[in-house]
């Protein structure tokens, strides 16, 4: 395995809805921050890859667009998944592994805000025959998830509160959170239900927003940024599709994705100082505590998470730029990140991160 | 037992109604906004020099802001084209008609309009063509506020 | 650097409109068909890549999680590639380099495209404020860059029928084609619809449904199974910019530069002649010549000659699209893929019918967007010097 580490990332403020810039306008700012603070020459990236998703943009080839931002003049080496740009982090990273490139650039492009009613769109991500045609809510099937992680005793809505209220209170000191604020859990618990046993907070927020991550290998890592994070592991897996079908009080994905990226980390997740967790639902981080094997001591969500803001398609890029954060500021020795696509944790990655001794 | 099998759904229709907010973002806004005043914005690349219209925000080849806008009087050759001639549905004017790519005077990227008011017969590539602008009411910002281009009228003359 | 790369499973479905069966039916289809020609069992591989055309096309976000189980993808690794009509190109070359990096042993590359389930008109003229109505649809963005071409090359205006003519010849020889038209000649192409001038009805690609599945694997897990492997010898993809002053669509750098890489890795010099056959995106007649000059097949401005003497036919030195190609049936999620996997069967001696005979070296080509996107690969009958 070649020695990948993360060297620089940007966001841009994660906005309920962004009505000035289009797809290249949102990107460009950002492209440059990520670059400019490490810094990089533009011309010295080796392969850029990056992931949106065309029915949030309400278009087909949205990203074309994108690339406007990107400077793909002479032709560059490029690809996209239409999924959560974690996943175009994972391509950048296995394209550095062939050898043919020391530096990538990953980029994520959400604009959740475009779509009027997330309702008209949500339905479609399930099996056309079966699914889409009941038309859920788009919050339907996390509520039935939360509700049998309630049953089955994984959380309580007490606990669900103290999540939304810490996440929250962390997200004070994140510049890109959407929301953020001192919230006191009886009074999050007063709130209304939403998709019962979810109240409005415990859903998180969706809005627009992009993540630039730059990754760098070995020596040209070490020579670009004084404190790499290491990518030590990473890996994803993908769950059956019907909820009726799965253990929604289970993730095994997630588990599997853990157990194979500690297997390269040579570390664990109980191991990890802080961890970035992709949760669209309050209720999701207990679960993904479980399955992922964190432990007590591990801080969760220390940026606030996706509760203070969720721009689609780049919000797991996000938990991977946060954890490097990190572990660039020299603030956590080693790092937990983790991203989801589809719907009650269908598919998971994660990364385990870690910098040099100090 | 040997109850007969069911009729098999051949057809399951469901119907999805999306609607999108579609943002312009700051480059393409200016430009629209010029549609609507009868004038067409360019911008100039302070890097490559090259002359972009309609004008983004940036160059996407030197990833830097345009200069100030421009004005372009929208006069242009044919780059080249092609003649729609077949029916399809939702379409709005009918069949065969000139969908050219323009290069207009002044600006290094071309755009796409509608040739009309000309012999479809005459339309080639090198010839000079013009706006034909909406009437003051009708004027939006959009591309529609240009009906189509014609030729110039030298060009008439030659071809009379 | 890493072990070779081989095509060691193959399937594929009829190209049709397919009403009769579901997306998830289709797929299993050319999946169960390519891991049986790999002699294994569905999932047993390291990792999934799917390909697929736009979402709003059939109306399915993130199909990869609703496809879990046709795939038999449960507890994989499954990334769906997206990158235009190129996508199915950029997805196998994107699976070679999960087994090149180490990451996995054999990969499942699956790709299709059920538009008939859909409304593809809907999701290609989506009412944007920022462009003029036009009306001019999906040829009227191609037509123009055609009409470009001839006046660049002064090729005569027959080259275009030829070439209609050539593809759907050989597609009747390829059952999974969708149009089968035994009665085709130049007069009628010739004779056909005018759609966007100067592209004619029988000069374009149909509109399909269709899926296709391809097996990769490292040398080590190659020799294992009774059907000869497909050897990558050299792939590569590129990416340019689509708006900016100046931009060639005729002969797009991206596409140069992206067959030139894959030539360099393949030790090729002279692709003409050390190429036996192509199968190249070509989803009007016209952007065959266009290709071969862009691609180094041809010189610059001469690709029609290749067309003209019959270098191109089935029985040519230079047979382009023995499968009858893109012309002959479009499942646009997977046409990219379709025609990697056609220049695999080719070199694995089991293309049947449309066997080009002695070939030992092949590419498959991919492009998407207004030419924006290439991929390419050169597949051989040899394992590669490592």
């Amino acid at each position: 395995m070649r020695e990948i580490a993360v060297v620089g990332s940007a966001q841009s403020a994660c906005l309920a809805a962004n009505r000035r810039d289009d797809m290249a306008g949102i990107l460009l700012p950002v492209i440059r921050e990520a670059l400019s603070g490490i810094p990089l020459d533009r011309d010295r990236v080796d392969f850029v890859c990056s992931g949106s998703h065309d029915f949030h943009e309400g278009r087909t080839f949205a990203y074309i667009d994108s690339l406007d931002a990107v400077g793909a003049w002479p032709p560059i080496a490029e690809s996209h998944v239409e999924m959560d740009a974690a996943w175009a982090f994972y391509e950048a990273w296995s394209w550095l592994q062939l050898g043919h490139g020391d530096i990538a650039l990953v980029y994520g492009i959400g604009r959740g805000s475009l779509p009027r009613d997330l309702d008209q769109v949500v339905p479609t991500q399930l099996d056309p025959y079966y699914l889409t045609p009941l038309r859920p809510h788009r919050d339907a099937i996390a509520g039935i998830q939360a509700c049998a992680l309630l049953q089955s005793g994984v959380t309580t809505e007490h606990e669900m509160a103290r999540i939304v209220a810490r996440s929250l209170a962390d997200a004070q000191a994140n510049p890109h959170a959407q929301v953020a604020g001192e919230y006191e859990v009886d009074e999050l618990l007063a709130a209304p239900y939403v998709a019962a046993p979810l109240r409005g907070h415990d859903v998180s927020p969706v809005g627009d927003a992009a993540s630039v991550v730059v990754l760098a290998a070995g020596d040209v890592a070490r020579s670009l940024c004084e404190r790499p994070a290491w990518v030590r592991g990473i890996d994803h897996r993908m769950d059956g599709h019907y909820p009726g079908s799965r253990d929604l009080t289970r993730a095994p994905s997630a588990n599997l994705a853990a157990a194979r990226a500690t297997a390269t980390a040579g570390f664990a997740a109980s191991e990890v100082d802080i961890a970035e967790l992709h949760i669209e639902y309050s209720a999701q981080e207990p679960l993904l505590v479980r399955e992922l094997g964190l432990g007590a001591a591990t801080a969760i969500n220390p940026s606030g998470g996706p509760l203070a803001g969720r721009p689609t398609t780049a919000a797991g890029l996000i938990r991977i730029a946060e954890a490097a954060k990190g572990i660039r500021s020299g603030g956590a020795r080693r790092a937990l990140a983790h991203a989801t696509n589809g719907q009650a944790l269908q598919q998971n990655l994660v990364c385990l991160l870690e910098g040099d001794p100090a | 037992m040997n109850k007969p099998l069911p009729e098999p759904v051949s057809l399951m229709p469901t119907p999805l109604r999306m609607e999108y907010t579609f943002v312009a973002g700051v480059g393409r806004s200016r430009f629209l906004r010029g549609l609507s005043e009868r004038r067409l914005l360019a911008g100039t690349c302070p890097s490559c020099r090259h002359v972009y219209l309609p004008a983004p925000e940036f160059c996407a080849r030197c990833l830097v802001e345009l200069d100030e806008p421009i004005e372009l009087d929208g006069r242009g050759v044919v780059s080249t084209f092609c003649v729609v001639s077949f029916p399809f549905p939702g379409q709005e004017i009918e069949p065969p008609y000139v969908v050219a790519y323009i290069q207009p005077h002044g600006a290094d990227t071309r755009l796409m309009h509608l040739i009309r008011e000309v012999d479809i017969a005459e339309v080639h590539i090198g010839m000079e063509v013009e706006p034909v602008w909406r009437e003051g009411d009708d004027l939006e910002p959009s591309w529609m506020s240009i009906r189509h281009y014609r030729p110039v009228a030298t060009e008439e003359v030659r071809h009379a | 650097m890493s072990e070779p790369v081989a095509v060691i499973g193959i399937g594929q479905g009829k190209q049709a409109k397919r009403r009769e069966t579901t997306i998830g039916a289709m797929v299993r289809e050319a999946v169960a068909a390519a891991m049986a020609d790999a002699e294994l069992e569905l999932g047993e591989v390291d990792a999934i890549v799917l390909s697929k055309t736009p979402d709003l096309f059939d109306g399915v976000m993130n199909p990869e999680l609703y496809l879990a189980d046709a795939l038999g993808a449960r507890g994989l690794p499954v990334t769906r590639v997206f990158t235009g009509g190129s996508v199915g190109g950029h997805a196998a070359i994107y699976g070679a380099h999960l087994i090149e990096a180490g990451l996995a042993r054999r990969v499942l590359v699956a790709a299709y495209s059920k538009e008939s389930e859909g409304n593809f008109t809907w999701a290609l003229s989506r009412g944007l404020p920022f462009s003029a109505k036009l009306g001019a649809g999906a040829g009227g963005h191609f037509a123009p860059v055609i009409r470009e071409y001839i006046r660049r090359s002064g090729a005569p205006e027959h080259i275009g029928w030829q070439v209609a003519v050539n593809h759907r010849l050989n597609a009747l020889r390829n059952p999974y084609a969708h149009v089968h038209m035994p009665d085709i000649t130049v007069e009628k192409v010739k004779e056909s619809r005018m759609l966007w001038d100067p592209i004619r009805y029988l000069e374009s690609c149909p509109s399909s449904d269709g899926a296709a599945a391809i097996v990769l694997a490292a040398a080590s897990q190659a020799g294992n199974t009774a059907r000869p492997p497909a050897w990558i010898h050299g792939m590569s993809f590129r990416t340019e910019t689509g708006h900016f002053a100046g931009r060639d669509e005729v002969n797009p750098l991206a596409g140069a530069e992206c067959a030139a890489d894959a030539y360099r890795q393949a030790g090729i010099v002279d692709p003409a002649r050390e190429i036996d056959v192509a199968e190249l995106y070509i989803p009007y007649s016209w952007y065959e010549p266009m290709w071969l000059e862009n691609i180094g097949l041809a010189p610059l401005h001469q690709g029609w000659k290749l067309v003209d003497d019959g270098t191109t036919r089935f029985g040519g030195s230079l047979p382009i699209n023995p499968s009858g190609g893109v012309l002959s049936g479009n499942p646009t999620g997977a046409t990219g893929l379709v025609r990697f996997l056609e220049a695999a069967l080719q070199v694995r001696g089991m293309a049947g019918e449309h066997q080009v005979p002695g070939a030992r070296r092949a590419i498959g080509h991919a492009m998407g967007g207004a030419s924006q996107f290439h991929a390419l690969w050169v597949v051989g009958d040899e394992r590669p010097a490592t």
